[in-house]
């Protein structure tokens, strides 16, 4: 599972109905450890109701499908959880109840 | 399978694996005598491996032929602590 935040939303209306009335969220991969966006996105689905600036991971290929909310629809990028707390070598560098910002979370950039 | 540290854990409340007693470590990619590569990952722990050690990923849907991911949005388990690793008859990595 790929550790990611949420950075906003994706709409489309041409899409198979089998898409229809689920979310696009836009990801952007951040590193585990400064919580810093790399750079790289991706578009996933969400299955947990996550929102903008949370830190989430999400499942790739066809474990994607395996959710209730994505079961025999064609997503291969699927949120399956929204993280509260990242600890690293006994060190939290990530703590969504403190506003996001674990010790080494600073600069993360946690908006809205 | 890929060769990883453990590093940490991933603590998530709401979720949506239905994976009864998940627990989530963070692990960092690593190369065959154990040094990392910088590159993390979340995955779920089958065999209760600790921080420090080094353990072998299986990732893709292989994951989902375990009793407890059968079927499950699984990507990513640690499904072995290594001990030792021979390349080409020199110990590279032995687990302290």
């Amino acid at each position: 599972m790929v550790l990611a935040r949420v950075k906003g939303t994706v709409v489309s209306t041409h899409k198979p109905d089998s898409l229809a009335g689920l979310r696009l969220l836009l990801l952007e991969k951040v590193d585990a450890v400064s919580l810093k966006g790399k750079g790289d996105y991706v578009v996933g689905i969400d299955s947990v109701g996550a929102n903008a600036g949370e830190i989430v991971f999400y499942v790739t290929g066809s474990s994607a499908r395996m959710t209730d909310a994505t079961k025999g629809k064609p997503s291969d990028a699927t949120i399956i959880a929204i993280v509260d707390v990242i600890e690293k070598d006994g060190v939290v560098t990530y703590d969504a109840a403190a506003g996001g910002f674990g010790k080494a979370a600073e600069g993360g950039g946690t908006s809205g | 399978m890929n060769l990883a540290r453990v590093r940490g854990t991933v603590v998530a409340s709401r979720r949506a694996d239905k994976v009864d007693g998940a627990k989530w470590l963070l692990v960092e990619d690593c190369d065959q005598k154990g040094a990392g590569r910088g590159e993390y990952l979340v995955a779920l722990d089958m065999v209760g491996a600790d921080r420090g050690q080094l353990v072998l990923l299986a990732q893709g849907s292989s994951c989902r032929w375990t009793y407890r991911t059968d079927d499950r949005p699984m990507d990513t388990l640690v499904v072995a602590i290594v001990e030792e690793i021979d390349q080409a008859g020199t110990m590279v990595y032995r687990q302290e």
